[in-house]
């Protein structure tokens, strides 16, 4: 999926461990991990509040967009 | 009574599917057995029982010869049974879990689809069998049945409708 969830480097930014967010927003870090690799299909505005707030940023800076690579040949 | 989960409904039936997966293993054995033995018998005068087998009007050979069809009839009817039976203890075992959209119950569905055309196909099959048989042994010309074609494609549709809902149950999964 081309939309990306930027947790790694805000994460670093933040000085935050993945544990520690799961515990502040209440999202377990089963699903943290989920999001972080990739691999979730959708994401609630309640988790993305949550998110947002305790690494105080916009939702903009948590998403970002690749275009998916071309087929090759 | 719940539907669903340990101690509901599909806990029952799933105890009753047992008891019958149980009886038609041993009766796929018997019938098994049987059907082997009264090819060897049929060609082997000398063999118990084999003299014992008697029609009216009809020889030794041909006596086996209806006898042979009706056990191996009888045979097809337990397989087909068998595999809706085994099926549907699988799905029902996801029911007792409480996860009636395990992703495998959608394979099953149209496993136990197949197994119901199975069994309607091979009644047509021993009639045509049958054609083979002495006049006086040959089973009546089955009638083509509605019910039994109509369940086929309700479990067809109802194997999509499981297929949808572990997509949804996927989906739902993998949104945080």
């Amino acid at each position: 999926m081309p939309v990306r969830i930027q947790l790694d480097r805000l994460l670093v930014e933040r000085r935050m461990s993945l544990a520690e967010l799961a515990d502040r927003t209440g999202v377990s870090a089963d699903n943290l991990a989920i999001l972080k690799a990739g691999e979730a299909r959708a994401l609630r505005f309640s988790t993305l509040d949550a998110l947002c707030r305790e690494l105080d940023c916009h939702p903009g800076d948590l998403l970002g967009w690749e275009p998916d690579s071309p087929p090759v040949g | 009574m719940r539907a669903l989960g340990p101690g509901s409904i599909s806990s029952f039936l799933k105890s009753v599917l047992d008891i019958v997966w149980v009886l038609l293993l041993v009766s796929l054995v018997i019938l098994s057995a049987g059907l082997l033995y009264g090819v060897l018998a049929a060609f082997n005068p000398d063999m118990p029982f084999a003299g014992r087998i008697r029609f009216d009007g009809l020889d030794r050979l041909q006596a086996w010869a209806v006898v042979l069809v009706r056990m191996l009839t009888a045979l097809l009817f337990v397989a087909g049974f068998l595999l809706v039976v085994s099926r549907l203890r699988d799905i029902f075992a996801t029911l007792k879990a409480g996860d009636p959209f395990h992703p495998e119950n959608v394979n099953r569905l149209r496993v136990v689809a197949l197994g119901l055309a199975w069994l309607e196909l091979v009644r047509y099959a021993v009639w045509v069998l049958g054609a083979l048989l002495p006049p006086q042994a040959a089973p009546d010309r089955p009638n083509l049945s509605l019910a039994a074609w109509f369940s086929v494609l309700v479990v067809v549709v109802l194997a999509e409708v499981f297929r949808e809902g572990a997509r949804l149950r996927r989906e739902s999964e993998l949104t945080i």
